[in-house]
C-alpha cells in the first residue's frame, strides 16, 4: 500500500466514523426529546396557558438544543433544554404585554380569554368519570394557583416538582444560584399550599 | 407547626402535586402527541443539515458595525453630532435582537387584521343574511 492509498483509507475511515459518530448523537438525542417533550409541553402551557403556542415555543427549544448543544454532554441537555425554554417563555410572555398593548391602541380587547380548559383536557385515561373529574379539577386548580406565582417561584417549582431537576440542576436551568432556587422553591410551596388549601390534598 | 412537620407536608403536597402532572401527561391527546413527534423530527433535521438562519449573524453583523463605526470616529473622519450614547445603544439592542424582528412582523399583522376588519365592514351589505 502507497501513501496515497494509505492517505485515502484514513480519510475514508475518519469520514465514516464521523458519519457514525452523528448517527449515534442522533439516536440520543431523538431518545432525550421523546422522554422529555410531553412534560416540557404541559410545563409551558401551564405557564402560557396555550397548548399551541406551548407546542411552539416546545420546538423552537429543541431546534435551539439540536443546532447550538448537540455536541454538548448528554447529561447537560435536560438543563440546557429547560433554560433555553424558560427563556422563551420570558419571551413570549413579554411579547404578550407588548401585543396585549397593541390590541388595546387598536380598540380591541384581550383576544386570549378564550381559552377553554375543558376543550383543552386530556383524553380519559382508564379512571372511572369521578375519578377522572376529581383529578382534572385538583389539576386545573394547581395549574391555576401555578399561574399566579411569580415568574421565578413558578419556574421553580415546576422544574423540581414536575422535571424533577434537583437544585443544581435547577438553578442551571434557571440562571441563578442554588440558594435562589431553594428560596424560590419553598415560597412557592408555601403560597400554593396556602392558596390551595388544605382539602386539596 | 414545627420544621420537621411542615417539610414532611411540602413533600406531600408535591408528592400529589407531580401525581396530577403525571397524570395529565399521560392523558395528552393523540393529535398533540403527533404533533410534538412532528415537532422531534423538525428539531432532528436540524441537526442533519445543520442549518443556520441569517439572524443568528445579526449580533456579529452588530459588532462589525460597531467596529467600523468606532474606527470612523477614532480616525477622526467624521464628526459625530452630540447623542444621547446609551440610549442609541439601547434602541439599536432591541432593535437587532430577534425578537423585536418577530415583534415588528407582529405589528404589521396587527395593523392588517385592523385594516381588513375595517374593510370587511365597510363592504358588507346592510342585510347580509343568506
Amino acid at each position: 500500500m502507497n501513501a496515497y492509498t494509505a492517505s485515502f483509507a484514513v480519510s475514508c475511515f475518519a469520514s465514516d466514523r464521523k458519519g457514525v459518530d452523528t448517527l449515534q448523537r442522533e439516536a440520543r438525542l431523538n431518545g432525550f426529546f421523546a422522554d422529555i417533550e410531553k412534560r416540557a409541553l404541559r410545563i409551558a402551557e401551564i405557564s402560557i396557558r396555550d397548548r399551541d403556542e406551548a407546542l411552539d415555543l416546545g420546538q423552537d427549544a429543541m431546534i435551539k438544543l439540536a443546532r447550538n448543544y448537540a455536541d454538548r454532554p448528554d447529561d447537560e441537555w435536560t438543563p440546557l433544554f429547560y433554560r433555553i425554554l424558560q427563556n422563551r417563555i420570558r419571551d413570549w410572555q413579554r411579547r404578550q404585554v407588548v401585543r396585549n398593548r397593541v390590541m388595546v391602541f387598536f380598540g380591541r380587547g384581550k383576544e386570549d380569554e378564550d381559552y377553554d380548559p375543558i376543550a383543552a383536557a386530556p383524553d380519559p385515561a382508564g379512571r372511572t368519570p369521578d375519578e377522572e373529574l376529581q383529578s382534572h379539577e385538583a389539576m386545573e386548580s394547581l395549574e391555576e394557583a401555578i399561574g399566579a406565582l411569580p415568574g421565578r417561584q413558578r419556574e421553580a417549582f415546576m422544574l423540581r416538582t414536575f422535571e424533577g431537576l434537583n437544585v443544581a440542576g435547577t438553578a442551571n436551568a434557571m440562571g441563578c444560584s442554588e440558594g435562589s432556587v431553594k428560596t424560590h422553591y419553598s415560597r412557592a410551596i408555601h403560597s400554593l399550599r396556602e392558596t390551595l388549601g388544605e382539602h386539596w390534598q | 407547626m414545627n420544621k420537621r412537620n411542615k417539610t414532611t407536608a411540602d413533600d406531600a403536597f408535591a408528592e400529589r402535586a407531580k401525581h396530577l402532572f403525571d397524570e395529565s401527561v399521560d392523558g395528552l391527546d393523540g393529535e398533540t402527541r403527533s404533533k410534538l413527534n412532528r415537532g422531534r423530527q423538525a428539531a432532528l433535521a436540524e441537526l442533519q443539515s445543520g442549518g443556520r438562519r441569517w439572524t443568528q449573524w445579526v449580533p456579529a453583523g452588530g459588532v462589525a458595525v460597531a467596529a467600523v463605526a468606532a474606527l470612523v470616529v477614532w480616525t477622526g473622519s467624521l464628526q459625530v453630532p452630540d447623542l444621547d450614547v446609551p440610549a442609541v445603544a439601547s434602541d439599536m439592542e432591541i432593535l437587532l435582537t430577534e425578537d423585536s424582528l418577530e415583534m415588528l412582523e407582529d405589528l404589521e399583522f396587527y395593523s392588517w387584521i385592523d385594516l381588513d376588519a375595517e374593510t370587511i365592514e365597510t363592504d358588507l351589505p346592510a342585510n347580509n343574511v343568506g
